[in-house]
């Protein structure tokens, strides 16, 4: 399949294609997915919170650079480590016209942090104990514990409208959204599209686009047939072959962004031959993560020498990795006494098979024996995520906590006890507790730094690269993306 | 007649009892969804307070019964993506899918049929080679390859046809060729095989002797002669076109069932895959109980042999 759509889209390069369209007043973005669900604190996988998030407005919000800076909340302030104040904006009016006030911000916290509604995002919100309004302008939180991440996760809340959501009920919200956001719903097509009409009223001016519509195409091939005759102007999700093959195209333009997704290894410390730290380390100098990153993701990738990027607070980039060395790596095995050890490299459909086959063929070569398990998701998850001695020696991951901190990326994957973790170590422990438990971010920072030098030398898993997102857009489409791949349609405009 | 057709009908219940027991155990077993529906990172707790909510820590027979309870009473339960009733879902887009077999078929039978009396007609002449290049083609090019092609030639370069999507008519055109190439060949096939064997009969040459035309032959006696192989394959086919809808309505991005499941399968919406499994096979057993019954009305021998 994939060599089909490669030989289908250099033919496709090759070709004129039909007069694009003109039609400036509108955008028309292909995503390879319809939304789940268009109320926000339902879903939040990317093609739902690409088109819901246009609707909405969040608390907070990100800048260009990765800023956490306000949206509805105008300033905020810690009154203690588990006390935080929020001012609420007072000119932000509903698409109904109703304003949106303090009651609206605590009914969208106390919803999504509700266990009876199941939201999928609750994880993300669970440290918050209590919302209350203080009159209309003022909203205050109660955390469980001092929450550094709080902020980050804030990012992710959509203030819904109380007096709406409680009128038509949480069936009906989700098939007809009302939010504060740039636009609104014109109508959704269920697996076709979702059609967007500017909010003329908007709060921080005239959007850029009438209408923007969100059109649901599994197929990469087919996106980019779209982008090339003009039924798209913008398409998601464009794989490294398709993007190399559009670059030829002048009226195109292929955007692309480092992100804060991390491609790493697992490798299990607590079973198997892995146990052996010498074994862990000959497996770090077996992986020559440049020609992964060249040969394999061509170059939409940025090799990284610990399981953090620069989008993500508490990441150490002066943490040296370890050199692609495979014979120390085979003096290291020798030394360990584990020459010809099988190790179970696990993996899913979920991840690139090339990546997981380079790496298996990397390890043999410096004397151990990988063997690959395929398993379907949800197995090769329960596997990964259950005991030890089942979670086999190695797997492929790619990992996003979606809230940029290393709180979200390395305590869930390493810290005793934490379901993802094969590895326990107290001193490490010790120090993403404490970048946990403070608001302070110089210690939070010096906390970070301990703890990703402990993981240098004891290796539970190892960084891989920094995934690239791309996108195929026609060249008049001003953007630039954002590393937490975002789409909003009021940092887009034609030039 | 009356026998007949209940006989049938019981056989197809037990084989609707059978898929409903099996799709139960295929899904069950082949994984928790609760892992796939949490953040990365959510703690045990919380995966732990979501699988019970979603019901998944009870014992596997208590699900069972309560399964066989809900369908009794046509409830199919709610998407835990989608938060809808899955029937609902699978429902919105059956019209789609409806449509494009539709298409296919028209493709299919309109095509093929005509294309299969032509080569039994014209046998061993260059029209029957030169459409046996044409059958063979649509019979062994996949769908994924054709419909890039046809999207690539008619969309693309030509941009006389949409490139994907379901607006209008124009855009059900590509789809169907797509999809109906397949079942268009079989009924080539099918149709040249039966009506070969109809021609060398005795009644054939007794209709010739008394003046008949071939074609007059053709239409009069053999079409209804060659038509039980036919009426089997045209009920098989409209399986096989739900099935291989799921690659087209992918590649054309045509919001019909076949591209849900395979989004519902990979978000692990189990249940409204569940709904559309369940579907697709009772569309199997009642095309094939229909093209029994029909059998009995074309040929009497089958429903006096009971």
């Amino acid at each position: 399949m994939r060599r089909l759509t490669f030989v289908a889209a250099i033919l496709a390069c090759l070709i004129t294609p039909a007069a694009a369209q003109t039609a400036k007043q509108m955008l028309t973005i292909d995503a390879p997915n319809d939304a789940a669900t268009l109320d926000p604190h339902l879903q939040w996988d990317a093609d739902s919170y690409g088109v819901y998030r246009n609707i909405f407005d969040n608390l907070l919000t990100r800048d260009a650079t990765g800023k956490i800076v306000p949206q509805i909340a105008t300033a905020w302030r810690f009154v203690d480590d588990t006390h935080v104040e929020f001012d609420i904006r007072p000119d932000v009016k509903f698409q109904d016209g109703t304003p949106l006030a303090a009651e609206d911000v605590v009914f969208s916290i106390k919803r999504i942090t509700n266990p009876a509604f199941k939201s999928p995002q609750l994880s993300q919100f669970d440290q918050i104990a209590d919302a209350q309004a203080l009159g209309s302008a003022k909203v205050h939180l109660t955390m469980k514990t001092p929450y550094p991440v709080l902020l980050a996760q804030l990012v992710k809340l959509s203030i819904v409208p109380k007096a709406y959501v409680e009128r038509v009920g949480d069936q009906e919200f989700n098939l007809k959204p009302l939010g504060s956001g740039p636009y609104k719903l014109r109508e959704w097509q269920k697996g076709v599209q979702v059609t967007l009409d500017a909010n003329a009223s908007y709060w921080r001016g005239k959007p850029p686009f009438g209408t923007v519509i969100f059109r649901a195409v599994p197929d990469v091939s087919t996106r980019v047939a779209d982008l090339k005759t003009g039924r798209a102007d913008l398409i998601r999700l464009l794989p490294p072959d398709e993007a190399i093959a559009l670059r030829s195209d002048a009226r195109l333009a292929v955007l692309t962004v480092p992100t804060e997704r991390v491609g790493y290894l697992f490798i299990n410390a607590q079973a198997g031959p892995t146990t052996d730290v010498r074994v862990r380390r000959a497996i770090a100098h077996a992986i020559d993560k440049q020609a992964l990153v060249e040969a394999l993701l061509q170059g939409f990738g940025k090799p990284v020498n610990s399981i953090g990027a620069e989008p993500i607070f508490g990441y150490v980039p002066a943490i040296a990795g370890y050199d692609y060395d495979p014979a120390k790596a085979r003096a290291l095995i020798k030394d360990a006494g584990a020459e010809g050890a099988t190790i179970t490299f696990l993996t899913s459909p979920a991840y690139d098979r090339r990546v997981v086959e380079a790496i298996q063929q990397m390890i043999n070569d410096v004397r151990l024996k990988a063997e690959i398990v395929v398993l379907d998701q949800a197995t090769f998850l329960r596997r990964r995520q259950g005991m030890p001695a089942d979670a086999g020696g190695l797997a492929l991951g790619v990992w996003s906590c979606a809230c940029q901190d290393a709180d979200g990326t390395i305590f869930p994957l390493f810290r005793s006890g934490s379901t993802w973790s094969k590895y326990s170590n107290p001193t490490y422990d010790a120090a993403v507790d404490a970048a946990r438990s403070t608001l302070d971010e110089a210690k939070r920072l010096a906390e970070y730094r301990k703890a990703y030098e402990i993981l240098r030398e004891d290796v539970p898993g190892l960084g891989l690269y920094q995934a690239f997102a791309s996108y195929g857009a026609r060249k008049e489409l001003k953007w630039q993306p954002t590393p937490n791949e975002s789409l909003f349609v009021m940092d887009m405009s034609w030039q | 007649m009356l026998r007949y057709v209940a006989h049938r009908l019981l056989q197809a219940i037990i084989a609707v009892f059978g898929v409903l027991t099996i799709v139960f155990i295929v899904m069950r077993f082949s994984g928790d969804p609760t892992l796939l529906l949490v953040p990365e990172g959510a703690s045990q707790e919380a995966i732990d307070a979501l699988r019970t909510e979603l019901g998944f820590d009870r014992p596997v027979m208590v699900q069972y019964i309560d399964y066989l309870r809900s369908l009794s009473h046509f409830d199919f339960g709610v998407s835990v993506v989608q938060r809808i009733p899955a029937f609902d879902i699978v429902a919105a887009r059956i019209p789609y899918t409806v449509l494009l077999a539709a298409g296919a078929i028209v493709i299919a039978v309109g095509v093929g049929i005509p294309v299969g009396i032509a080569m039994a007609v014209r046998r061993g002449r260059w029209l029957e080679r030169s459409l046996a290049a044409v059958v063979l083609t649509g019979q062994s090019m996949p769908s994924f390859l054709s419909g890039i092609l046809l999207i690539l030639v008619f969309g693309v370069i030509l941009g006389w046809l949409p490139t994907s999507g379901a607006g209008d008519l124009k855009a059900l055109v590509l789809p169907s060729i797509a999809l109906g190439a397949l079942s268009m060949s079989t009924f080539a096939r099918m149709a040249r095989i039966s009506i070969v064997d109809e021609l060398g009969k005795d009644y054939v040459r007794a209709g010739r002797a008394r003046g008949l035309s071939l074609a007059g032959v053709v239409r009069r006696h053999i079409l209804r002669n060659a038509a039980i192989p036919i009426v089997t394959i045209a009920a098989l086919e409209i399986g096989n076109l739900l099935a291989g809808a799921v690659i087209v309505e992918t590649v054309f991005a045509w919001p019909g069932i076949g591209q849900l499941a395979i989004q519902s399968i990979q978000s692990r919406d189990f249940l409204v895959v569940q709904v559309i499994v369940l579907l697709i096979s009772f569309v199997y057993v009642v095309t094939s109980l229909l093209a029994d019954v029909a059998y009995a009305l074309i040929d009497p021998r089958i429903r006096l042999a009971r």
